[in-house]
């Protein structure tokens, strides 16, 4: 908890001083890549800090001892994105289509976590650890997002915004009437949220001393 | 269906689970065997498998409830744990079945599967490496491996499931311990007895840091070699640390274990390192820091010591005051005790007549006033009535007691010294204080002439003075020979106290003060006319003057000045007429004591200034004569004119004063 907060501290800072806007192409920016890939590190790591505490924290106060695990494996929407699942896989990929890769599941969160913060928020008793989580997170994924972007832009300028991402369908399973359907509903969602977020963070830290230390980190 | 809780995968929380297996914990009877009910007859179970898990599930918890249902005791294998030192392989650990019985169980198996959207319904498949990850193991290459897939594994045994557990990889993730440690000299300090090194090490060869792929932080512990409990560091992430003043003269220990940087989960530690530091001195100094209890004692104490002595000995009053307050000794308003008692009247009139004390203001907020009380606290006193009724045998009510604070301040202040803080001091002296100026009294036994409040029972008197009548501040002693005197003496001044008393309304103390004019031979004392209240009674009211000059007094303590007893003399006679009785009003001889009276009685001094009921008779006189302890001699005052020196006064004025008033 101490580096969250150390993390957040990092975080403000940089939230103050926001990514300066290098249009493509430029040959000097004022931000070096060196710079973008630390502090997308930093915000990856945070976020996927913030999503293994909410799920902990969602998992010890409504579902535990419920066996959820068992049907809520794997069956989140970025399925489809056709992410590598180990270290070989994720090193015969591309540059390029890693960082797309990236920023398709970091688009691809947008709505969901949306929807988990509106639907958090209208819970009777809404817990306010879990929710002042995923307000974090869906903020963070944001400018992480806005960062990842901006690498992109920055190592291959000449990639076209393309706009692939999973479309999520589960906000009406969020809303069941039944309990134990929508308390599924909110642990898978969880569920993958701290998977991806994972996901993410190793990516990036690949990419990173891929890009920057060239494999030398 | 029934979940059977405790069973169910042993928690939610996959960071925690491996190394927290929980078996079948104690479940009741009747939940198992309702359970059993249900698993059998239902069909709407979904898939075989789930009904195969439930069944074994009851089965083994079965065992444990009861464990003589099986043939002997034997102990279920169950996972251990599963673990990936580099998350790109990771392998499973369960506990050897231990086998009593007859019947030879077949091999454990484990079986695997990969809970993967696009494989659809999951198929068991058994474990690649039995043999890589030592006995009783399962070991998957990074083949066989996907990091954020999820996976479930069973363990069975004679086509029975016996465990089950279902996790991702990048959950289970523990280093390994890293490797080459060693630590090298950074400096050593000028005594020679402490020293400073740099630790360093490498992160475990599996671990790819190098490519980002994982990244880990370290902790470290140490300790000295004789000790126990290892010193924990805060997590660091490079690999190497400093660690600061050690001991030269000690060898100590050094590990370092590694987790990856997201999980919670550490993995062994390492290989224990040796630090022995070079000596460089040959003798070791005793450098250990003791604190320095004594010294501080020490020094403590002597400061302590040195501020009471500034203290004791500073010239600063207040600070005295305020450390070592003083012990308040008896004071009559305006005069010192110690005068009192050594008989100095000129320095008590030198002193009066610096008093300047007559101001209102000085003392209308001060219900401590310049009296002396006698035994507040006597309830005989209380309920035996106040001086006045006493005196004049009345046993009006008297309302005394509600006016408040009580005048428990005797002797707190003298008029010349207005600014000590005897307020606080003197509450507890008054018995004291009064005890000392009464014993005088009592002595002789007669009620004190001084119209000093040293009885005070109620709390104030002057505000109920009425010109007409004095009190004296009456011993308890002396009640009863007062009263037979007064009672016929003086009627009018009784019908005084009576309308007085009877109004107690505007009576807010209807215990006054009068003064005592004279005391006859036999001892009783005779009460010459007080002053009237403010509230004016009958008698008060005859004499506007009177209680005009009352007024001024109302806050005033029961000495007034001079000033405003010029205006009141010339009344006095009128109330004095009512005393009639008294054959002979010399204020030379009011004495407090017989046998001062003799001696002084032959005073001459005033004689013609009181010429009985035609002088105007002022309230209260000056002390002429002090002798302590027995008792004071009044002056008549008579005071035509007002001299400036004596406006001040309080009052009181002494005989040289009083003969330069006289016209």
């Amino acid at each position: 908890s101490l580096l969250l907060l150390l993390v957040s501290n990092l975080l403000l800072w940089q939230s103050v001083t926001p990514l300066p806007v290098c249009p493509g192409g430029a040959v000097r920016c004022q931000v070096t890549l060196r710079d973008l890939f630390d502090r997308a590190v930093v915000l990856s790591h945070y976020i996927h800090n913030l999503s293994s505490e909410m799920f902990s924290e969602f998992d010890k106060r409504y579902t535990q001892g419920r066996g959820f695990i068992s049907k809520a494996l794997n069956s989140c929407h970025t399925s489809s994105l056709a992410t590598p699942e180990d270290k070989e896989q994720a090193q015969q990929i591309s540059q390029k289509d890693f960082l797309s890769l990236i920023v398709s599941i970091l688009r691809s969160w947008n709505e969901p976590l949306y929807h988990l913060v509106t639907e958090v928020r209208g819970m009777q008793e809404a817990p306010e650890a879990i929710l002042s989580k995923a307000i974090e997170i869906e903020e963070q994924s944001k400018r992480l997002l806005e960062g990842m972007e901006l690498i992109l832009s920055q190592v291959h300028p000449e990639t076209r915004e393309n706009a692939v991402y999973s479309v999520w369908s589960g906000l009406p399973s969020l809303q069941m009437a039944d309990e134990e359907s929508r308390l599924f509903a909110y642990y898978n969602l969880l569920h993958c949220l701290r998977r991806d977020s994972h996901k993410i963070d190793n990516y990036l830290k690949l990419l990173k001393c891929r890009i920057v230390h060239d494999n030398n980190c | 269906m029934f979940q059977i809780s405790s069973y169910v995968q042993p928690s939610e929380q996959y960071k925690n689970s491996f190394l927290l297996w929980h078996g079948p914990t104690g479940m009741d009877l009747w939940q198992l065997l309702l359970t059993l009910a249900l698993a059998g007859s239902s069909d709407a179970f979904s898939g075989r498998e789930t009904t195969a898990a439930i069944l074994s599930r009851v089965s083994q918890s079965l065992l444990s409830v009861n464990p003589g249902l099986k043939t002997n005791s034997s102990k279920k294998p169950k996972f251990t744990k599963c673990r990936s030192p580099e998350l790109e392989t990771f392998s499973c650990h369960w506990t050897d079945a231990v086998h009593h019985g007859l019947k030879n169980p077949g091999p454990i198996q484990l079986f695997y599967t990969r809970r993967n959207a696009q494989e659809g319904t999951q198929e068991w498949k058994e474990c690649p490496d039995y043999v890589s990850a030592g006995e009783n193991s399962c070991y998957f290459n990074s083949s066989f491996t996907s990091i954020w897939i999820p996976y479930c594994i069973k363990l069975t045994s004679n086509g029975g499931t016996v465990d089950e557990k279902c996790f991702s990889v990048n959950q289970i993730v523990q280093p390994d311990p890293p490797i080459a440690l060693n630590w090298t000299l950074l400096n050593i300090s000028l005594t020679g007895v402490h020293a400073d090194i740099q630790v360093r090490w490498e992160a475990p060869p599996n671990a790819d840091i190098q490519k980002g792929w994982m990244v880990l932080e370290y902790e470290l512990q140490y300790k000295e070699v004789n000790e126990t409990q290892w010193k924990m560091m805060d997590p660091i992430l490079s690999t190497s640390v400093p660690l600061y003043s050690l001991r030269v003269d000690k060898e100590y220990e050094v590990r370092v274990r590694s987790k990856q940087r997201k999980s919670e989960n550490y993995g062994e530690f390492s290989e224990v390192l040796y630090v022995k530091l070079p000596q460089m001195s040959q003798f070791t100094c005793e450098e250990d820091f003791y604190f320095p209890w004594l010294l501080i004692i020490i020094f403590g104490i002597s400061g302590l010591t040195v501020m009471l002595f500034v203290f004791l000995f500073s010239k600063q009053q207040r600070i005295k005051m305020l450390i070592l307050p003083p012990v308040p000794v008896p004071k009559i308003k305006g005069i010192d005790p110690d005068l009192l008692k050594e008989g100095k009247l000129e320095e008590v009139n030198t002193i009066l007549a610096i008093h300047d004390s007559c101001k209102p203001e000085f003392h209308s907020d001060d219900s401590w006033v310049e009296f002396i009380e006698l035994d507040i606290e006597d309830p005989d006193e209380k309920t035996e009535g106040s001086d006045t009724d006493r005196l004049l045998s009345s046993d009006h009510e008297k309302s005394h007691s509600n006016l408040g604070v009580k005048d428990g301040d005797s002797g707190r202040t003298s008029c010349y010294e207005p600014d000590m803080l005897e307020t606080d001091f003197n509450a507890s002296d008054i018995h004291d204080g009064t005890s000392q100026v009464v014993q005088p009294q009592r002595l002789k036994g007669e009620a004190d002439l001084l119209c000093l409040d040293q009885k005070n029972q109620n709390n104030s008197p002057y505000h109920d003075a009425c010109p007409a009548i004095h009190q004296p501040s009456v011993i308890q002693a002396e009640k009863n020979k007062p009263q037979p005197l007064l009672t016929d003496g003086a009627e009018s001044t009784h019908q005084a106290a009576h309308i007085q008393l009877s109004n107690p309304s505007s009576l807010a103390n209807i215990d006054f003060y009068a003064q005592v004019s004279d005391i006859t031979p036999a001892g009783s004392v005779v009460l010459s006319p007080g002053q009237k209240n403010k509230a004016g009674v009958s008698q008060c009211d005859m004499h506007p003057e009177v209680s005009l000059c009352q007024a001024n007094f109302i806050m005033d303590n029961a000495y007034f000045c001079e000033a405003d007893a010029k205006k009141c003399i010339p009344v006095a006679p009128h109330i004095k007429v009512e005393s009639h009785t008294e054959p002979s009003f010399n204020q030379e001889d009011i004495y407090i004591t017989t046998e001062s009276l003799t001696t002084t009685s032959g005073r001459p001094g005033t004689a013609e200034h009181v010429p009985g009921s035609e002088m105007p008779v002022p309230d209260y006189t000056s002390i002429h004569i002090v002798q302590s302890p027995q008792g004071l001699i009044l002056n008549a005052t008579a005071l035509p004119l007002p001299d400036k020196e004596f406006l001040s006064s309080c009052g009181y004025v002494s005989t040289d004063q009083l003969n330069k008033i006289m016209p």
